[in-house]
């Protein structure tokens, strides 16, 4: 019920602050394809709570039954501490959905712009401005 | 034509939200939380100058040649590269190795232009930079000339002054690896950068950075912005390395020392 608590207020604090510039490492382009936006849907396995990037880790099944792992870079922890996330905002076995674009490598990675916690918020999760295309809608 | 149409509206916009620059210098910052309380002039250090210390808060400056929405950021629309400069801008490609990615450092205006926060301490001989970003630091002696014997830096050689209430940054020496911004203008080792921070009352700060080098541009530019004092931060600490999985795990290049 805490942590509950916990992402609905990271959830608030994250929405009213959409318009704040997050912090970028390096440039989207880089790594990631504006032309493959990928929504997935599925368990998060892993947070890595580190610098430069947090990545999140997600198990996706397809309509078949097989599950695919997924792993997503989002914000540096400094910047989304300071609009409301904590290492504690997503638990392992927490059904979430991300939405943003994958990697150029082909592999199962992606660039999070936004993610949609347990409680049905959506969350500004990635690092604005820094080359990406805007966000992708819902 | 459409593009240079778009920069002009954009500019007379921006320019419309930011009456004037340099008086006042302050644009619509309500949607950033301004702390409450912190009204007033400029504080002024024991030796009558301004007091540039404490931890800022900076707009994200991604793309020098253009604005931010909310006019804390004013670039110029048209860098007026040389063809040299033309040839490195067109050819950059940040898929064959955006420096940055593999942690090297960010370099003088890449770092200015980040949008972690920045802690600036200050005493009658120095003022010291403390970027959140990736934890470095850049020391500025006041009154001081060039170094005539160093090895080129990422950085660059920083030396100040005080004109009036104006603390002024000329900065040479420049290794010539990096890039000036996140989109990847580029530069040489020819680059001269100037930077002017002028603290226009008790939580803001003006700064204006003049971008001059021969080999990339025909003429100096400028690209101006607001700071915003956060007292209600801490600067954190900010490790590039310890989970730097884009290039460990092979996503992205790192690119090799210069031969």
């Amino acid at each position: 019920m805490r942590s509950t608590l916990a992402i609905v207020v990271a959830g608030a604090a994250l929405l009213l602050a959409a318009s704040f510039p997050l912090a970028a490492h390096h440039s989207f382009a880089a790594e990631f394809d504006a032309a493959k936006p990928v929504s997935l849907q599925g368990m998060v396995t892993r947070l890595d709570w580190m610098n430069p990037h947090i990545w999140v880790y997600l198990d996706v099944k397809d309509e078949s039954g097989s599950v695919a792992h997924w792993q997503c870079e989002g914000g540096p922890p400094n910047t989304l501490t300071r609009n409301g996330w904590s290492k504690d905002s997503l638990k392992v076995g927490d059904e979430a959905t991300i939405s943003g674009f994958r990697s150029k490598d082909g592999t199962n990675t992606c660039n999070a712009r936004s993610i949609k916690l347990p409680n049905g918020k959506s969350v500004f999760a990635g690092s604005n401005d820094d080359g990406a295309p805007k966000r992708p809608t819902q | 034509m459409r593009t240079r149409f778009c920069s002009i509206a954009m500019a007379i916009a921006v320019l419309a939200a930011v009456p004037l620059f340099g008086q006042g210098f302050v644009g619509d910052l309500t949607s950033k939380d301004p702390p409450k309380g912190l009204d007033g002039p400029a504080p002024r250090t024991p030796d009558g100058k301004p007091d540039l210390s404490g931890l800022w808060q900076r707009p994200y400056v991604p793309d020098m040649s253009k604005n931010n929405k909310d006019g804390t950021q004013i670039g110029t629309p048209e860098l007026p590269f040389t063809e040299a400069g033309m040839k490195a801008w067109k050819s950059y490609d940040a898929a064959n190795g955006d420096y940055t990615g593999s942690c090297l450092p960010f370099g003088l205006m890449r770092s200015m232009n980040s949008p972690d926060p920045i802690q600036i301490m200050q005493s009658p001989k120095y003022v010291a930079l403390l970027y959140e970003q990736n934890t470095w630091f850049h020391i500025i002696p006041i009154g001081t000339q060039h170094h005539t014997n160093w090895s080129p830096t990422w950085f660059g050689d920083s030396v100040g002054h005080w004109e009036g209430d104006t603390f002024v940054v000329d900065t040479v020496n420049f290794n010539g690896r990096t890039r000036l911004d996140t989109i990847g203008h580029p530069h040489s080792d020819a680059l001269h950068v100037i930077e002017r921070f002028t603290r226009t009352d008790a939580k803001h700060m003006g700064y204006e950075v003049t971008i001059d080098d021969p080999k990339t541009f025909t003429k100096p530019w400028t690209n101006k912005r607001i700071f915003t004092l956060r007292p209600d931060w801490e600067i954190m600490e900010y490790s590039c390395e310890e989970n730097n999985k884009d290039l460990y795990d092979g996503h992205i290049k790192a690119p090799p020392p210069p031969k």
